[in-house]
C-alpha cells in the first residue's frame, strides 16, 4: 500500500497514532551549540540522526519527523548547502530508519522571520520559501507544519503543501497559557482556518507541558472535527540548567488526561526523548481513542477575533465605491488611508464584519483588492466579506486573507456555481448565495427558496460544510416593486426554518427613491430580523440601523441583562436627531477653525469646515485659516511651548478639516488643493515608520500631496516614484544605525540617475553631518522642520 | 506571561519630549492609551545563563553557544564576570497592532502609545532583572546589542541562544531589527564577587551627543 494512503488509513482507524519526541534537545545533549543548524548534521553526521530516529521507532513512534525543521533558504543562506540537498539527505536518513512500517514526515517549522504586517516578510515570499521545501520532499510520506505561532505563516505553508504535492498534512501551532499564540491567534481561529484550508489533522506542539495545554486542547476539540494532534514539551526549562521539569512518567500521565478531548495523534517536543514516547505509548495502551463530536457552528474569523453567527451580526457596507464619488477618487489615487478611515468609522459604530468591494472599471481591481485586504487586516481585527463579481479578484483576496472570510457571492447560475464554489472550498471560506439564476430574480418566495436549495445542494456536494452557506434572498426596491417586499421576507423565513441555513440581506436598497429612507430601512430591518435574518448588510454609521439591531437583541433576550445595549447608549445623548449634524453657532464659525485646530478638536474642526464651505472658497479656508493655525502650532512647538503630541493633535484636527474639503471638492468636481507632491519612505531594512508617518500627516495638512511608499522600501522604488510623480522633494527616514547604509544607497541611486529633486533625511540616529556626508540636501530634526523645507522648495 | 498593573507615564512623557507637567489633553489621551495598552500587550521574557569560556580576540565566548559577544564595550562590561545572563523581553504583537491602528485613526494617540509602550518594555526588563537577581547576587546592568561598539549584527545568534522564537515569539527581520518592535535583548554580567560597575552611565550610549536629557543635565535609566 502507498505510504500516503497508509497515513490516511491510520487517521481513519480507531486507534491512536504515535509521533516521535524532541530532536533539537537530543542533539544539544550530544554537543550541538545554540545558533548552529541541526539540519547540517544530515550531511555531517547522518548516523547520529538515524540513531535518534531508530530510538524513537523502538520506543513506539509510527511517524518520525525528518530533521528538516529549519531547513529553509534563509537559514541555509550562508552554509553552502541548498534546501533540496539537505531535505533529500534528511528524508533519506529518516526513510532508512523507518523501514516498511514507519512513516517519514517532511518537517516544516517557522521561517524564523515575522510576516507582515508586524514583520517585513510578505505572505507571497513566505509561500515561496515553503514551496521550495515541499518540492524538495518528493520522498516524504506526509508533511508536518509545526511550531507555528502566526496563522498567516501556517496558511502560507499549508497552501504550499496542498498546491505542490499530494502529501497528507498535519498542522500544529504553539499556544501560551493565555490560550493564544505569540501573535495573538486564538484557538477557535486556528481551528476554523486550518480546518477550512484542508489540513488532515490539526493540533498543538511545543510551548508548554501537557498539563498546561489541557485547556487549549479542550477548546480545540470544540472547534474542529479533525483528528487532534498533541506534541507538548517536557514541561518548562530551567534558565540556568536548561533542564525541563517533567519526568517521562509524569508526561505520559498528563498526556492520557487529554484523550477525552479527542486526541488521536500524540508525541513530544522540546525536552522529550524516547523514554517519554515509550511511557506515553504504554499509558495509552489501556485507553480507547474517542473522537470529539461533530462541528456545526457558523463562524468567521481573523487570527485574533472569531465572530460566531449565533445571533444577528452587522456587516458594514461602506467599503464600496457604488454611488460614492469620494470613494471612487480614493480608489483612483490609491488612497488606502481613506478606505481604512471608512473601516474605522464602521468599527466604532458597531460593525461585526466588513464587506470589501473595490470594483471600479478603470483600476486594477485585483491588485487593489489585495492591497486593501492587507491594509485592512493590518489595522482591524474584524473578519472581512470579500465582495467582487470577478472570480480572479476573489481568489486573490482569499489567498492573502488571514483567517476565515465570507465570499460575496455565488448565485444559482451554472457558471457562478462552477467557478465560485471551488474557490470557497479550497480556501475554507463561508459564502453568500444569492437567490437568482440565469432567469434573474424569481418573483416569488418559492422561486427563491428553490434556488437556495440548489446552491446548498451544490455546495454540499463540493464538500463545503452546511454551516458555511449563507443565503441572500435579495431585497428589491419597495418604490418600484412594492408587492415583492414580503416575498423576500417569506423566502428568508423559509430558508432559515426549512433549510436551517444562516441568512444575509442587504437592507438599504429597500428604500431607494423614497423620502425618509432611514425610517423605511429600519422598519424593514426589524421585519427581516424577526423572520430570521442573521447577517444584515447595512451602514453601521446610521445610528437608527445599528440601534435597531441592538434593540432587537435586547428584546429577544440575546443581549443578556441588556449589557451591550446599555454599554452602547448609557451616558450618550443618543437620539434620532443626533444622527444628523447639529448646526454650529454662527459666531464660532469664522474664528472657530483656528481655535479647533490649536486645541486638536477633530470633530469640531470638521463641523466648522462644513459650515464655512457654505460661504467660503476652499483655498480661502486652507490659506487663511488652516495653515495659519498650523503655523502657530508649529511655532509654539519650536519654542517648546507645546510638545509633539499636541502638535500632532493640531495636525489631526486640520486633517479632519481637509477631509471635509476633499469631499466637497470631489462632489463639486473642482480641482484639488495640492501645493506640490512629496515622496516619503522609510528606507529598506527599517520597519519603524511612525516618524515618517508623523511627517506625512503634517505635510498633508499644509496641502502637500504625499506619495507614501511605506516602510522597508527598496531604493529602486524610491527612484521609480520620484521619477513617475516628477516630485521636487523626497523624504527618507531611518531609525537604526544598521539601516543608515540603505539610506545612503537610496540617496546615491537618486543622484546617479540625475533625478531633479531635493532630498531631505531624518530619523533618531541621523545628524546634520551624516546627512551631508551621504549627499542629502537637507537634514530635518523633526516633522515641523520637514514642512519648512517643503515650503521653501515649493513656495 | 507577566502582568503590568500600570505604566511609567513619567518616563513616557519624557520620551515625548514633554518638560514639566504634561498638558491636560495629552494627559487625558495618555490615560486612555495606557488602558488600551495594558489590555492588549502580552509581556513576556525569557533568559538563560551561560558560562564565559574565554575573553578572546574575537570577543567574549560563551560555552554551549555560537554567539560571540564582540566589541570592547561588552568585554569591558563583562570584566570580572564568570558568566552572562542573556535576556530577551517583549510586549508581544499587541502593542504593534495598537500603534498601527492608531496610526490609521489618530496619529497623536499613536505617538503617545508608542512612548508608553517603550516605557512598558523597560518595566518588563526590570521585572526580569528582579527575577534574575533572585538567582544571582552580583550582576552588572543591562547592556544591549547596539550600545557602544557591541554590534547589532549579533542579534540572530543572540535570539537563537535564548531560543527566543519559541520562548517569547521574538524574531529578526532581514534588516536585523527585532520584531515585535517593542522587544529588547540584553546581556547582564554575573560575577562571583561584588561589582562596582553595576550602574548604567552615558559612556557607552550612541545617543550621548544628541541626547536631550543629557544636555539638560539628566540621564535615563540610572
Amino acid at each position: 500500500m502507498d505510504k500516503k494512503e497508509r497515513f490516511r488509513r491510520l487517521l481513519a482507524e480507531n486507534e491512536f497514532v504515535f509521533l516521535d519526541g524532541g530532536m533539537g534537545t537530543m542533539l544539544q545533549a550530544k554537543g550541538l551549540k545554540t545558533g548552529e543548524l541541526p539540519e547540517l548534521l544530515n550531511i555531517a553526521s547522518p548516523d547520529m540522526i538515524e540513531e535518534i530516529h531508530r530510538e524513537y521507532i523502538a520506543a513506539g513512534s509510527q511517524i518520525v519527523y525528518a530533521n528538516t525543521f529549519g531547513c529553509n533558504r534563509f537559514k541555509l543562506e550562508e552554509t553552502g548547502h541548498s534546501v533540496s540537498e539537505i531535505i533529500s539527505a534528511a528524508l533519506k536518513i529518516a526513510k532508512k530508519a523507518c523501514g516498511e512500517n514507519v512513516l517519514a514526515a517532511l518537517d516544516i517549522g517557522p521561517i524564523g522571520k515575522l510576516l507582515e504586517p508586524t514583520g517585513a516578510l510578505s505572505f507571497e515570499e513566505a509561500y515561496e520559501v515553503f514551496k521550495e521545501q515541499v518540492l524538495a520532499a518528493k520522498d516524504a510520506d506526509l508533511a508536518v507544519i509545526e511550531t507555528m505561532s502566526d496563522l498567516y505563516e501556517a496558511k502560507a505553508a499549508l497552501l504550499a503543501v496542498k498546491e505542490n504535492s499530494d502529501l497528507p498534512v498535519i498542522c500544529t501551532m504553539t499556544f501560551e497559557e493565555n490560550m493564544r499564540t505569540f501573535t495573538g491567534c486564538s484557538v477557535p481561529s486556528t481551528a476554523l482556518t486550518l480546518t477550512g484550508l484542508g489540513a488532515d489533522a490539526i493540533g498543538v506542539n511545543c510551548s508548554l507541558g501537557p498539563k498546561e495545554l489541557e485547556p487549549v486542547i479542550a477548546e480545540l476539540s470544540r472547534w474542529t472535527e479533525l483528528p487532534i494532534v498533541v506534541k507538548p514539551n517536557a514541561g518548562l526549562p530551567d534558565p540556568v540548567t536548561n533542564q525541563y521539569d517533567l519526568t517521562a512518567e509524569d508526561f505520559a500521565e498528563s498526556m492520557a488526561k487529554l484523550i477525552k478531548y479527542g486526541v488521536k495523534i500524540a508525541g513530544g517536543c522540546c525536552g522529550t526523548n524516547p523514554e517519554f514516547i515509550k511511557c506515553t505509548v504504554k499509558k495509552f495502551s489501556g485507553e480507547k481513542y474517542t473522537p470529539q463530536g461533530k462541528f456545526s457552528q457558523a463562524a468567521v474569523c481573523t487570527p485574533v477575533k472569531t465572530v460566531v453567527i449565533d445571533q444577528p451580526r452587522i456587516i458594514g457596507e461602506r467599503i464600496n465605491p457604488t454611488g460614492k464619488k469620494r470613494f471612487k477618487e480614493a480608489l483612483r489615487q490609491n488612497d488606502t488611508d481613506y478606505i481604512i478611515g471608512q473601516a474605522m468609522e464602521q468599527i466604532n459604530a458597531g460593525a461585526d464584519i466588513l464587506d470589501v468591494n473595490v470594483g471600479l472599471p478603470e483600476i486594477d481591481e485585483k491588485e487593489m483588492m489585495v492591497r486593501v485586504v492587507k491594509a485592512l487586516q493590518s489595522v482591524t481585527e474584524l473578519p472581512l466579506q470579500l465582495d467582487s463579481t470577478r472570480p480572479d479578484v476573489l481568489e486573490a483576496a482569499l489567498r492573502v486573507y488571514n483567517g476565515k472570510p465570507i465570499v460575496n457571492s455565488v448565485n444559482g447560475e451554472e457558471n457562478s456555481l462552477k467557478t465560485i464554489l471551488p474557490l470557497v472550498k479550497k480556501y475554507g471560506a463561508a459564502v453568500v448565495g444569492l437567490t437568482l439564476d440565469e432567469n434573474g430574480i424569481p418573483k416569488t418566495a418559492e422561486g427563491r427558496f428553490k434556488i437556495a436549495e440548489k446552491i446548498l445542494d451544490r455546495a454540499l456536494k463540493m464538500g463545503i460544510p452546511r454551516q458555511d452557506i449563507f443565503i441572500d434572498c435579495l431585497t428589491l426596491t419597495a418604490s418600484a416593486e412594492q408587492e415583492a417586499v414580503m416575498e423576500t421576507v417569506k423566502a428568508l423565513h423559509r430558508v432559515k426554518t426549512e433549510l436551517g441555513l444562516k441568512t444575509v440581506l442587504g437592507v438599504s436598497n429597500i428604500s431607494f427613491g423614497l423620502p425618509n429612507r432611514e425610517l423605511v430601512n429600519s422598519c424593514f430591518l426589524q421585519m427581516a430580523l424577526t423572520n430570521g435574518l442573521d447577517l444584515p448588510i447595512i451602514n453601521p454609521n446610521a445610528a437608527l440601523m445599528t440601534g435597531a439591531v441592538r434593540a432587537y437583541k435586547l428584546l429577544t433576550n440575546i443581549d443578556r441583562n441588556s449589557a451591550d445595549f446599555i454599554a452602547a447608549y448609557s451616558g450618550s445623548s443618543f437620539t434620532v436627531a443626533a444622527s444628523s449634524s447639529a448646526p454650529v453657532e454662527k459666531q464660532t464659525v469664522s474664528d472657530g477653525l483656528p481655535y479647533a485646530i490649536e486645541n486638536g478638536l477633530k470633530s469640531e474642526s470638521a463641523k466648522i469646515t462644513r459650515e464655512l464651505l457654505k460661504t467660503n472658497d476652499t483655498m480661502e479656508i486652507v490659506d487663511n485659516m488652516l495653515i495659519p493655525a498650523l503655523d502657530k502650532a508649529g511655532a509654539e512647538f519650536e519654542k517648546g511651548k507645546i510638545f509633539l503630541p499636541q502638535l500632532i493633535m493640531s495636525a489631526g484636527a486640520a486633517q479632519a478639516a481637509f477631509e471635509v474639503i476633499k469631499e466637497h471638492l470631489s462632489k463639486t468636481g473642482a480641482g484639488g488643493v495640492s501645493k506640490g507632491k512629496v515622496v516619503l519612505a522609510t528606507v529598506k531594512g527599517d520597519i519603524h515608520d511612525i516618524g515618517k508617518n508623523i511627517v506625512k500627516v503634517l505635510l498633508e495638512n499644509y496641502g502637500f500631496e504625499v506619495i507614501d511608499l511605506g516602510k522597508d522600501v527598496p531604493p529602486e522604488n524610491v527612484l521609480d516614484a520620484a521619477v513617475k510623480h516628477d516630485v521636487r522633494l523626497v523624504g527618507l527616514s531611518a531609525l537604526m544605525t544598521t539601516t543608515l547604509a540603505s539610506m545612503e544607497e537610496t540617496v546615491r541611486l537618486l543622484h546617479e540617475n540625475n533625478v531633479n529633486c531635493k532630498i531631505v533625511v531624518g530619523g533618531a540616529v541621523l545628524t546634520p553631518e551624516y546627512a551631508e556626508k551621504i549627499g542629502a540636501d537637507f537634514y530635518a530634526k523633526d516633522a515641523k522642520e520637514t514642512v519648512d523645507i517643503a515650503k521653501q522648495i515649493y513656495c | 506571561m507577566i502582568k503590568l498593573e500600570k505604566l511609567d507615564r513619567e518616563e513616557a512623557f519624557r520620551y515625548m519630549g514633554i518638560k514639566g507637567e504634561p498638558p491636560q489633553n495629552v494627559l487625558q489621551a495618555a490615560e486612555e492609551c495606557e488602558r488600551l495598552i495594558l489590555e492588549c500587550i502580552t509581556p513576556k521574557f525569557h533568559w538563560i545563563f551561560a558560562e564565559i569560556e574565554d575573553f578572546s580576540e574575537k570577543g567574549v565566548i560563551l560555552s554551549g553557544h555560537r554567539l560571540i559577544l564582540s566589541g570592547n564595550d561588552i568585554a569591558a562590561h563583562l570584566g570580572g564576570c564568570c558568566g552572562a545572563v542573556l535576556l530577551c523581553a517583549t510586549l508581544g504583537e499587541g502593542a504593534d497592532r495598537l500603534i498601527r491602528k492608531f496610526q490609521a485613526e489618530d496619529m497623536a494617540k499613536a505617538v503617545i502609545t508608542d512612548s508608553l509602550a517603550s516605557a512598558a518594555i523597560e518595566q518588563v526588563c526590570d521585572i526580569a532583572e528582579e527575577e534574575i537577581r533572585r538567582r544571582f547576587k552580583n550582576l552588572t546592568w543591562r547592556f544591549s546589542p547596539g550600545y557602544g561598539d557591541f554590534p547589532l549584527e549579533c542579534q540572530g545568534d543572540f535570539l537563537a541562544a535564548v531560543n527566543a522564537s519559541r520562548r517569547v515569539g521574538v524574531f529578526l527581520t532581514e534588516g536585523g531589527l527585532l520584531t515585535p518592535t517593542k522587544s529588547v535583548t540584553a546581556v547582564i554580567g554575573v560575577s562571583e564577587t561584588p561589582l562596582n560597575n553595576s550602574r548604567k552611565g552615558c559612556g557607552g550610549c550612541n545617543m550621548r551627543d544628541k541626547c536631550n536629557f543629557r544636555k539638560s543635565g539628566g540621564h535615563c535609566n540610572g
